[in-house]
């Protein structure tokens, strides 16, 4: 250290102006929280370079039409994004449709309702949950869900719902079990744990005679939850959700094994399609280094990028609206 | 609620009860907080309740609208008579009992919603009131509480910005709202500035005209200037009740005296 021999303890009243002990170590911490935050950036840049530089070629080669192109045929190297993006976004939507109330529920019984000891049990469950690996819940999809929904979800819905006018395109098709649902099912459960692991941490910290309060009026449970608790943390539910969508946009490994992996847009959710991380997983080993499906693959995964930094910018302005209204 | 529900057994007023308690115990889990309670609230006074910390004044407070029901492990045994009807009785509906008993807590609890809205919000589990009802009752009850000159501009504002003594107002402003009969207020202004302190306790003096109001305090001189009636708990027990008068001039149990006197506490 750099402990100069006339260091007087401040205690004697003395030398409180002489910087003497410890300023090595204060420039040393210093320069490395500084690195550490700089290198942040680096890595935000560098991903960002590669992929857009890496599927230049396909953006020039396809124009915008990249996107809205359904197109996947390596033989001719026609490539367009269309059918990921739909596959995204709609195996996202079904993933939150059914895990933002799951998790609420979850999150709104372990705190409100269930006897301590089984809450503290069924909290440590839902933590584990969200250890699993995803290829975990790939295998588990493939072997169970997807018989599952073939057997039983898909042919149920399809005879019940599938004539409703309108809603009812959506639960027509051969029932394959692989498909749209699943995938959006198998993330409704991976993401199931962090919404509510965020939902159960706020709703435990709301101060007590907060509810009391609205108890105190004649409110039910419900009532309390609604008009107080649901206002009282709307930030950090969003949050929670925000969390979820992100991982339910970029999941890959069990979406991977149960969505059926075709290159097909179509109105029905039984009916097999692919997600760009998905597509991205199961191409990538079989594109040359340079070639145009590589850059396409690439200029995929800007897009996820891209849309994962939407959903993001949506959150944080509609947090900010909640908090100014 | 103008019939007496029983003899008042210290021989004081007997026109009108709003509430009696008869051999009341109460355990959180094998803590028994308060132990064989005998008390009645006459109606349109204020019953101050006082004694040391952890003495069972709150605890006592919180079994008048059945909050300990919230918390498993808590159980109360004997009668609470109110209306005619035992409010421990696990078959009474205590979300009508508790817009029926309101309360005022310690810090002022705003609602994350518009002042408009921290009102409206009791009133509508209650009642089905048409939007010009609805704001009439806002606005007496505001003014009742003496806030309405000071938020009538900006009702549709969070009530968080205001101050904490404006705060306490809204709530005792809220709890009014559903139109309550019996009041409960645990220690309201022990958060409060002095200022907004006397404000609450006029306050106070003036809602009783209307309401029952029972009232546990830290602060002495607060008990004798609000109260009508005073009981002193000690230790789970209730050493005496007496109007404020006697108690502060005149205590019978030695307890009593070495209480408010200061010799401990």
């Amino acid at each position: 250290m750099m402990e100069s021999p006339s260091t007087i303890t401040v205690r004697d009243g003395v030398a409180m102006d002489t910087n003497t002990r410890g300023w090595f170590g204060d420039l040393v911490f210093g320069m490395l929280a500084r690195l550490a935050g700089w290198f942040i950036l680096l890595v935000m840049a560098g991903i960002i370079i590669v992929l857009v530089s890496g599927g230049w070629r396909a953006f020039s080669a396809f124009g915008p039409g990249f996107i809205t192109s359904t197109a996947w045929n390596p033989i001719s190297d026609h490539f367009g994004a269309a059918t990921s993006i739909f596959g995204t976004l709609v195996t996202t939507l079904i993933a939150l449709v059914f895990a933002v109330p799951f998790a609420f529920g979850v999150a709104f019984w372990l705190v409100e309702m269930a006897p301590p000891a089984l809450a503290r049990f069924i909290e440590t469950a839902v933590q584990l949950l969200a250890a699993v690996p995803s290829i975990i819940f790939g295998m588990w999809g493939f072997f169970i869900v997807v018989p599952f929904m073939a057997h039983y979800i898909e042919p149920v819905a399809t005879h019940y719902l599938g004539h409703v006018p309108g809603m009812g395109l959506l639960f027509r098709g051969a029932p394959y079990g692989t498909g749209l649902l699943t995938g959006g099912l198998i993330l409704a459960i991976m993401i199931t744990p962090f919404i509510c692991s965020v939902m159960t941490d706020v709703f435990v910290s709301i101060p007590a005679v907060l509810k009391e309060s609205a108890f105190g009026l004649g409110a039910t449970r419900w009532e309390v939850m609604r008009d107080v608790v649901l206002p009282w943390s709307r930030q950090a539910v969003m949050g929670g959700i925000m969390l979820g969508t992100g991982r339910a946009l970029g999941e890959t490994m069990a979406v991977t094994f149960v969505i059926g992996n075709s290159n097909r847009l179509g109105w029905s959710l039984f009916a097999p399609g692919n997600t760009i991380a998905s597509l991205i997983a199961l191409e990538f080993p079989e594109s040359s280094a340079g070639s145009l499906k590589l850059s396409a693959l690439l200029a995929l995964g800007a897009i996820l990028m891209i849309i994962s930094f939407i959903t993001l910018a949506c959150s944080r302005i509609f947090l900010q609206r909640g908090v100014s209204n | 609620m103008n019939k007496p529900i029983m003899d008042d057994t210290t021989g004081h007023d007997t026109s009108a009860l709003a509430l009696a308690i008869r051999n009341l115990d109460f355990w959180y889990g094998s803590n028994h907080a308060l132990k064989d309670i005998s008390l009645d609230f006459p109606a349109r006074q204020v019953t101050g309740m006082i004694g040391p910390s952890g003495c069972g004044k709150s605890t006592l407070l919180r079994i008048l609208n059945r909050m300990y029901d919230l918390y498993p492990g808590q159980r109360a045994t004997g009668e609470v008579l109110f209306d005619g009807r035992n409010i421990l009785s696990p078959s009474l509906d205590v979300n009508v009992l508790r817009s029926r008993i309101g309360m005022v807590f310690q810090k002022p609890t705003p609602f994350p919603m518009s002042i408009y809205d921290n009102i409206a919000f009791g009133v509508r589990l209650h009642e089905r009131l048409s939007r010009t009802d609805m704001d009439q009752r806002v606005e007496g009850v505001l003014r009742r509480v003496a806030l309405w000159n000071e938020v009538k501009d900006r009702l549709g504002a969070s009530a968080a910005a205001l101050s904490g003594g404006q705060q306490q107002r809204l709530c005792i402003a809220r709890t009014i709202a559903t139109r309550p009969e019996i009041i409960l207020l645990d220690e309201p202004t022990s958060a409060l500035d002095p200022i907004s302190t006397a404000r609450i306790e006029e306050l106070l003096d003036e809602l009783k005209q209307e309401f029952s109001i029972a009232i546990v305090t830290h602060n002495l001189q607060q008990a004798a200037r609000c109260a009508d009636r005073v009981a002193f708990f000690y230790m789970g027990e209730l050493v005496e009740v007496d109007t404020a008068d006697k108690m502060f001039t005149a205590p019978h149990a030695k307890r009593t005296q070495d209480y408010i006197t200061g010799r401990f506490g």
